[in-house]
């Protein structure tokens, strides 16, 4: 089959590959419809993720028909149309009982490798390197899906694909980081990013009964997708001021917003000069693997007593975490990979019922052999680039 | 080092202490490095505790060879073996994942190979 693979720092290639088969009982084959090409798998792109090997099939957000199915696989038929979640689960582990899916204790083969990293280890998840398990991604004519009786969401109707694929991560993922924010009605959340799953936090926010929302990004072009799409009732350009944590100040009338998400990360773009580049040279000397401006600002900038909800991925070691800030204010930070299969069920049927159609995200709908002229728009946002969906 | 490891599986004490000694759920590695394996309950809903320590089998005649033949027992396996235990227990399953499908040169299709488990060089390359 043909697979879109990682073969070095800023090099994805298109190549022939062996067809993917079922390993176990609960395996599932997809045959996949419509994929697409997430903001984290730029870190990927760009080299900040350890433990990606040549020859690696990217991808962790795709859906398709089912081709094939193991013995342990009742609740899925060859023909269904499945959408499936990039956090790999078992469903039988204490985390996934408890609905934490991206932590599910089974389903990491290289389970060593993320617990010398991360003191524990996390979910496999598709597509996303030998710590999350080495499992093959969805940027290909087809995928094995572990697990098949747990994660993938039948599409019973005849939605199309744009509209249910972001059911496998960024929809969920932004509306995760509006429910760790505990929005009970009239608050004023801040989100840092307007990428993709910036701009579905925001609309999730909204969903959840924010009364304002704040976009900020440095490109005016996704801070009028958030404001004309996601329903954002405010938007901070930092291209134009760069004293983010001023501006939300003035705007909340010196109270700071009540919550703050993260959809930046590791790779954050703005930053105060001298900071900015102290990050930039640790992480080339392999000294520090995350720049973190937005987390820092988010702190900064939150209200006492508020939420700094993390959903914009960091992969290693963060310097000059504003701990007085964060004891002193009181907040409470929260985190994590979505758990994707808690949310899936819900906001399908919210995407059924039009209170949101997700694919107001798509920019740029390429073949899956375009797949390098795709990671390469959407790293450098050319063409107002915000969402690459591959037809294989 | 620490000569322990442990992990947690989802089930009451009496059923993972049989499921242990089964021939089905063996661990071969544990088993065969003679370490003294242990069981405890876990608080609330958690489960059993499943303890192994290394230092019993590490003070064994056997052992003390493999120590001289600079291939003593491996912590890192020790956990890999606990892991699969709790898999197998928990999922009926051990994860498995494909490895790199390494594109379409020979002498890359050469090395593929499941990605579980890792071999000793690479659980060094790891630092595990």
């Amino acid at each position: 089959m043909r697979a879109n693979v990682w073969s070095g720092r800023n090099t994805v290639q298109v190549e022939n590959v062996p067809d993917p088969r079922i390993l176990n009982d609960r395996d599932a084959i997809v045959k996949v419809t419509s994929t697409a090409i997430c903001g984290s798998d730029l870190h990927l792109y760009d080299g900040y993720i350890p433990t990606m090997k040549r020859g690696d099939i990217l991808g962790h957000e795709f859906m398709g028909e089912v081709v094939e199915t193991g013995k342990g696989v009742g609740n899925l038929q060859v023909g269904d149309r499945v959408v499936v979640p990039f956090p790999i689960a078992c469903g039988d582990c204490w985390s996934c009982r408890h609905e934490l899916y991206s932590v599910c204790e089974n389903s990491n083969p290289n389970a060593g490798i993320a617990e010398k990293m991360f003191g524990h280890p996390t979910a496999g998840i598709f597509g996303y390197s030998h710590i999350t398990g080495g499992y093959a991604g969805g940027q290909a004519e087809y995928a094995r899906v572990p697990y098949a009786d747990v994660g993938p969401i039948k599409i019973e109707d005849d939605l199309p694909d744009d509209q249910v694929l972001f059911l496998s991560d960024i929809f969920p993922t932004g509306y995760f980081g509006a429910d760790l924010c505990d929005i009970e009605g009239g608050e004023v959340i801040a989100v840092f990013g307007a990428g993709p799953v910036g701009q579905f936090a925001i609309a999730s926010a909204i969903l959840l009964g924010a009364e304002r929302v704040i976009a900020i990004d440095q490109y005016e072009y996704r801070l009028q997708m958030a404001r004309g799409k996601a329903g954002a009732t405010d938007s901070i350009n930092f291209s134009e001021n760069p004293d983010i944590v001023e501006q939300l100040k003035d705007m909340t009338g010196g109270r700071g917003p009540d919550a703050v998400i993260d959809a930046v990360g590791m790779e954050a773009a703005h930053g105060h000069g001298a900071l900015h580049a102290v990050d930039r040279v640790k992480q080339s000397t392999r000294s520090e693997s995350d720049r973190g401006h937005a987390l820092r600002d988010a702190i900064l900038a939150c209200r006492p007593g508020g939420i700094v909800s993390v959903i914009g991925v960091y992969g290693g070691l963060l310097d000059k975490f504003p701990s007085g800030a964060f004891m002193n204010k009181g907040l409470q930070l929260r985190a994590g990979q979505c758990h994707v299969q808690k949310y899936t069920r819900p906001l399908y049927e919210r995407i059924r019922d039009g209170q949101i159609d997700p694919s107001f995200v798509v920019t740029h709908r390429l073949g899956l052999d375009q797949a390098p002229d795709g990671y390469e728009t959407f790293k450098h946002k050319q063409d107002e680039c915000v969402k690459v969906v591959l037809t294989p | 080092m620490s000569a322990r490891a442990s992990i947690t599986v989802g089930r009451a004490r009496e059923e993972v202490e049989r499921l242990w000694q089964s021939p089905e759920y063996r661990r071969e590695y544990i088993a065969g490095s003679g370490a003294d394996v242990t069981f405890a309950d876990a608080p609330g809903d958690r489960g059993t505790e499943v303890h192994v320590d290394l230092a019993v089998a590490e003070s064994g005649k056997l052992a003390r060879l493999a120590t001289r033949l600079g291939r003593g027992y491996s912590r890192a396996k020790v956990k890999d073996d606990l892991r699969r235990f709790k898999q197998h227990v928990e999922t009926g399953v051990i994860a498995r994942s494909e490895g790199s499908p390494v594109g379409e040169r020979v002498e890359r299709k050469l090395r593929q190979r499941p990605a579980q488990p890792l071999n000793d060089s690479e659980l060094e390359k790891a630092g595990v």
